[in-house]
């Protein structure tokens, strides 16, 4: 009934008991499915009033038949769809691990702390959708690294710092929203920035106007056709 | 009430009668009572307390007016037998709340020991009156309350030990009264506030143990003042500050217990004044900065635990020095470097070493082999790298070595097999390589042997199965080939065997079901192939067998029914046949996945005798026959996959009951009968697929209710009707899939709800009316926005411009018409588009150009790249052209527009030249001047567009054009 029965006996017993768990109370290995780890060790981060990430157990074999993500036909993780999901918390590391995830969708929730530099390895990232959240820190310079990017959005954050210019060498990049933001310094010009108007950096007041006016855009639309021309002469 | 009349019998002749003259019988009192004077004996306190106790062990039955009061038990009688200075009911196992206060009248009381009961009530304050009192122990009870004050007036007391009660509140700081004190005793309360600095005028106190209780504040610098203290315990409570330096100056301590408070500051190097110190625990603190080198003086220290601080810097602590350690822990900090050079030293007396999850790095700390009384040696969650040494086998004793997450390479040292004292080997997640040495066998006393995620390989040796003791085999991950040892059996106690992720192959030995311990069976991901023996059946104790991703056959053995308590069972990706029945013996599944087999024959009913499962997987079989209506008792089920089967028959409305559904997959199968509306009432739905099966009727309109959805698949079945409203509702949904069916109706305007679609098929349907223009809200489309195949009519809106993300569009096979809005233009992330068969007309946007002429063909007229370019006027063309027509009308298009420029050019300027003779020639200057303007602005007209054209002809044509030559001829 009582376990604490001798009073000056159990002075050493408390820290013994402590030591002998760190030793040998180790977890037995369930799982080195790398995704799910990844993304089990991220749930235990999050809080999730809404219990989206009920699903998310850890015990399976890979995290394809979670919900809210997504795997191709090779049972690697390509989706996380968790945009309004209600979720607080920080990313974590880890989640650059996911290297085959193409879509990180995870808008309108209330994540906190830095966009993790580990992101940067996450070089299949078509969409990185962080906007709307309580992100702070620098935006990485890592985030260059992800060459099939097209849409970046990490609008109405709390990031701060300046735009790394090695995001101006993402080539494929499409949409770029880093409005209401606290970001400082030159807005980039050069590179794929040469296409994104003021609108993708309004509302950082502490960002230096773009000193030239951003060229037209790349695809302009076609002249009128030729054969106008000389008809009308 | 009862009154029983007794005449005091002197038959025993004992002393103490004498003093007793007056028999009285107390108001409703159930006993006789003696009285001395006016003063009421002891005995009469005695025997009233008594009949305020429950004693259920009957420890106080002697407690009788007929039985000599100094022969009670527990009861000490002063020399002359006429007071009790002693009572100690230790252990008897009484209980009672107000019995207390009775004692309070024992006045002559030394010792009162009432420790280990289950005494309820409150300290009375009147134990302040018990002036003779020299040790008052009640530790270990259910009192309550707080302290008296008064307690500060038992100036004799020696040893005060109140502990494990239900005690709170401030510790008194009368308490620093008690100049006598030598224990003091208040661990396992509730004490809360701070240690009173009046515990620094206990001069006497030899033990001061306040663990487990609520303390906050900081440890008091008086406390220098106990300069006798051998014993201070204070752990687990919620101190904060420094570790007072002035705790050096208690030179007689032995033992410093101050673990898990929020300690902060560093270590005070003072306590290496502490000589006779032997037990020093610092766990789970704040203390930050280097362990003070002079630590090491305390050659008396047998146990150091400085393990969950935040403490760095190198490990500066010499077993050379600290001659008595026996254990050291330094886990969970921040230590660097590696294990100093004259660490051990001959005379060791260390037994266990624990420095895990630290920052230590280097190689294996050779210093540690000379510790040869090493029993336990954790050494995981650090940095160290290269080869295990050869001779750790010096490390004699060591029963665990734990060498886990680190980068150790190499192959493991055949000489651990001589270490004949181990009995778990934790090395998993490390780079080791090379084969299991079979001097492993000779390890009779291991238990557990974890190598999961290395780099090892070759077979699993024979050996191994030597080591009898063998409990937990842990291999996972690792790239161990050949077969599992054929006699595996002789592994009597193997209570975990696994071996997921390897190259094994051949089958499962017979003799695997002679370890009868086994309860996880994990085979998954191997090469193994054959069928499962019938020995399985002796695995009574089986909870868990994962086969998964093998290449086993065959029907199962009928006797696995006899396996009763397997909760786990995943046989997916095989090629098993035949019935699952045998399977269904357990009714304690939680999970059962037999996914891609070829089982066959129907599903069984008995499988809804597992109420908690949770899991059911039997999709890509042969499986025939209905959805067993059993299964609606499954009220744990969470994930339900039938698809890809046989199954006939309608979906048995009994499966309505499986509320905490959250996957309900049942396609590729032949149900029919409607879509069942009770699937609204299924709050956890995140993923329903019921495509290709031959469901009719409509869609329920309470599927809108199912607010968690997130994937909807009903494509390819003969569903009709309109579609809900309420799919608006579905706000989750990530997929909609209604494709091939018999769908009518409007698109819903509500789909625009569904903000989160990334994948929408519509196609070959009957849909009518326009393309929502809502649909352009979708932002969030990506996969697919199939529309195709429909009967759909009216403009594509312009607003599916905003669709940025969409991949692919299919909008062929419709009855569209009108332009195609310049808005898709900027759509650069599509890669397949489909336009086709519709009646689109116009310029096409220019990055169209990319997709080949089937995105456009068939269409009413449509021109700009890669189609033919657009002519001014409209209404020609209406005939459909194969491509091969329209490059040849390109062609001659073309060339005979550059004809007539060329020739219109050619008059022009030629007129022109001849009215400018004439015009120079003429009187009125103000025609001239005007005909000139205009001409002027042609010529710059012509200029400026030029540029542009030039572009297009460079894009689109090799033959120079005219225009290019026109400003040449034009100033020539």
């Amino acid at each position: 009934m009582r376990w604490k029965k001798t009073e000056l006996a159990d002075m050493q017993m408390g820290s013994f008991f402590l030591l002998a768990i760190l030793a040998f109370g180790l977890v037995l290995n369930v799982s080195a499915n790398t995704e799910v780890e990844v993304l089990y060790a991220w749930k235990a981060n999050l809080i999730d009033p809404n219990n989206v990430l009920q699903s998310w157990d850890a015990t399976l074999a890979n995290p394809c038949t979670w919900l809210h993500v997504t795997c191709n036909g090779d049972n690697n993780l390509v989706r996380i769809d968790l945009g309004k999901a209600n979720l607080s918390g920080p990313l974590i590391p880890q989640l650059g691990q996911l290297s085959n995830l193409m879509y990180l969708e995870l808008y309108d929730n209330n994540i906190s702390g830095a966009i993790p530099i580990e992101l940067g390895n996450l070089i299949k990232l078509v969409s990185l959708d962080l906007f709307s959240n309580r992100l702070s820190g620098h935006i990485p310079d890592s985030l260059g690294n992800l060459q099939r990017l097209r849409f970046l959005r990490l609008n109405n954050n709390s990031l701060s710092g300046s735009i790394p210019r090695s995001l101006t060498t993402i080539a494929t990049l499409q949409v770029l929203d880093l409005s209401s933001n606290h970001l400082t310094g030159d807005i980039p010009i050069n590179g794929s920035f040469a296409f994104f108007t003021p609108m993708s950096f309004r509302n950082n007041p502490g960002l230096k106007p773009q000193k030239f006016p951003p060229p037209p855009p790349m695809f302009q639309i076609a002249p009128t056709p030729s054969a106008k021309g000389p008809s009308s002469s | 009430m009862k009154k029983r009349m007794l005449v005091r019998k002197s038959t025993m002749g004992s002393l103490w009668i004498c003093h007793f003259f007056l028999f009285l019988t107390m108001l409703n009192a159930s006993f006789f009572t003696v009285v001395l004077g006016d003063n009421v004996s002891d005995s009469y306190w005695l025997l009233k307390m008594k009949s305020k106790l429950v004693d259920p062990l009957g420890a106080l039955k002697d407690w009788s007016p007929i039985v000599p009061m100094c022969s009670w038990y527990g009861v000490t009688c002063s020399l002359d037998q006429s007071h009790v200075i002693g009572l100690n009911l230790s252990g008897s196992g009484i209980s009672g709340s107000r019995s207390f206060e009775l004692v309070t009248h024992l006045t002559s009381l030394q010792t009162l020991d009432l420790s280990s009961n289950s005494l309820t009530g409150s300290i009375p304050s009147e134990i302040g009156v018990l002036q003779n009192l020299r040790i008052l122990q009640l530790f270990s009870n259910y009192l309550s309350g707080t302290i008296p004050a008064e307690i500060g007036n038992l100036k004799k007391l020696e040893i005060l030990r109140i502990g494990d009660n239900l005690l709170a509140g401030e510790i008194t700081p009368s308490i620093g009264n008690l100049k006598e004190l030598k224990e003091l005793g208040l661990a396992f309360c509730y004490f809360n506030g701070s240690i009173p600095t009046e515990i620094g005028s206990l001069k006497n106190l030899v033990s001061l143990d306040l663990q487990m209780n609520s303390l906050e504040g900081h440890i008091p610098k008086e406390i220098q003042g106990c300069e006798n203290l051998q014993k201070f315990a204070a752990s687990n409570n919620l101190l904060e500050g420094d570790i007072p330096s002035s705790l050096g100056s208690l030179v007689s301590l032995q033992i410093l217990n101050l673990a898990n408070n929020s300690l902060s500051g560093s270590i005070p190097s003072s306590l290496s004044h502490l000589f006779k110190l032997k037990y020093l625990n610092l766990l789970g603190n704040k203390l930050s900065g280097k362990v003070p080198s002079e630590l090491n003086s305390l050659t008396q220290l047998q146990k150091l635990d400085l393990s969950k601080n935040n403490l760095s810097g190198p490990i500066n602590l010499f077993n050379s020095k600290l001659k008595s350690l026996q254990t050291l822990v330094l886990s969970d900090n921040f230590f660097t470097g590696n294990i100093p050079a004259n660490f051990c030293f001959s005379g060791s007396k260390l037994e266990q070493l624990f420095l895990a999850r630290n920052k230590l790095s280097g190689n294996f700390p050779l210093e540690l082999l000379s510790c040869s009384s090493l029993q336990q040696l954790d050494l995981s969650d650090n940095r160290f790298e290269g080869e295990l040494p050869t001779t750790l086998d010096k490390l004699q004793n060591l029963t665990d070595l734990a060498l886990n997450n680190n980068s150790f390479t190499g192959s493991l040292p055949p000489e651990i097999g001589n270490m004949s004292n181990l009995e778990s080997l934790f090395l998993f997640h490390n780079m080791f390589i090379g084969k299991i040495p079979v001097e492993f066998g000779r390890l009779q006393r291991l238990k557990t042997i974890y190598l999961y995620d290395n780099q090892m390989s070759g077979p699993i040796p024979r050996e191994l199965t030597n080591c009898t003791s063998l409990t937990e085999i842990d291999f996972f991950g690792n790239l161990f080939s050949g077969p599992i040892p054929e006699t595996i059996g002789k592994l009597k106690d193997l209570v975990l065997l696994q071996l997921r992720q390897n190259d094994l192959w051949g089958p499962i030995p017979p003799s695997m079901g002679y370890c009868k311990s086994l309860q996880l069976l994990a085979l998954a991901d191997n090469k193994l192939s054959g069928s499962i023996p019938s020995t399985f059946s002796y695995l009574s104790e089986l909870r868990t067998i994962t086969l998964y991703n093998n290449s086993f056959e065959g029907p199962l053995p009928e006797s696995l029914l006899l396996l009763k308590n397997l909760k786990i069972i995943n046989f997916s990706h095989n090629r098993f046949s035949g019935t699952i029945l045998p399977l269904t013996g357990s009714h304690s599944l939680n999970a059962l996945d037999l996914t891609n087999n070829s089982f066959s024959g129907p599903i069984p009913s008995s499988l809804a005798m597992s109420r908690n499962l949770s899991r059911l997987r039997l999709a890509h079989n042969q499986l025939t026959g209905s959805i067993p209506s059993e299964f609606g008792q499954l009220i744990e089920l969470n994930f339900l996959d039938l698809s890809f089967n046989n199954l006939t028959g309608e979906i048995a409305p009994e499966l309505s009951n499986c509320k905490k559904i959250q996957h309900f997959l049942l396609n590729n199968n032949r149900l029919r009968g409607k879509m069942p509306p009770w699937l609204g009432s299924f709050q956890e739905l995140g993923e329903l697929d019921l495509s290709f099966n031959d469901l009719h009727g409509s869609v329920p309109s309470a599927l809108g209710n199912c607010s968690n959805l997130l994937k909807l698949s009903l494509h390819h079945n003969n569903l009709s009707g309109e579609i809900p409203q309420e799919i608006g509702n579905l706000t989750s949904l990530n997929v909609l899939n209604l494709q091939s069916n018999h769908f009518s109706g409007l698109i819903p305007s509500s789909i625009q709800q569904c903000k989160k679609l990334y994948e929408l098929r519509l196609s070959e349907n009957l849909f009518t009316g326009d393309i929502p223009d809502e649909l352009g809200g979708l932002t969030e489309l990506q996969v697919i926005l199939d529309l195709s195949k429909n009967l759909l009519s009216g403009e594509i809106p312009s607003s599916l411009g905003n669709l940025m993300k969409i991949e692919r569009l299919n909008l062929s096979f419709n009855n569209l018409q009108g332009q195609v809005p310049s808005s898709l233009g900027k759509l650069t992330s599509i890669h397949m588009l489909n336009l086709s068969y519709n009646h689109l007309q116009g310029q096409i946007p220019s990055t169209f150009s990319k997709f080949p002429l089937s995105s456009f063909m068939n269409n009413d007229h449509l021109c700009g790249p890669p189609l033919v370019l657009c002519s001014g006027s409209k209404g020609q063309d209406q005939v459909v052209l194969s491509n091969k027509e329209v490059a040849a009308i390109i062609v001659a298009i073309v060339f005979t527009s550059t004809l007539i420029c060329l020739v219109l050019l050619h008059i022009m300027v030629r007129i022109w030249c001849n009215w400018r003779k004439v015009a120079i020639s003429s009187a009125d200057g103000g025609i001239g001047e005007r005909k000139r303007e205009e001409a002027r602005w042609m010529y710059s007209d012509k200029k400026t567009r030029n540029g542009e054209y030039w572009n297009m002809n460079t894009l689109g044509f090799s033959t120079p054009s005219p225009n290019k030559q026109s400003p040449d001829q034009s100033t020539a």
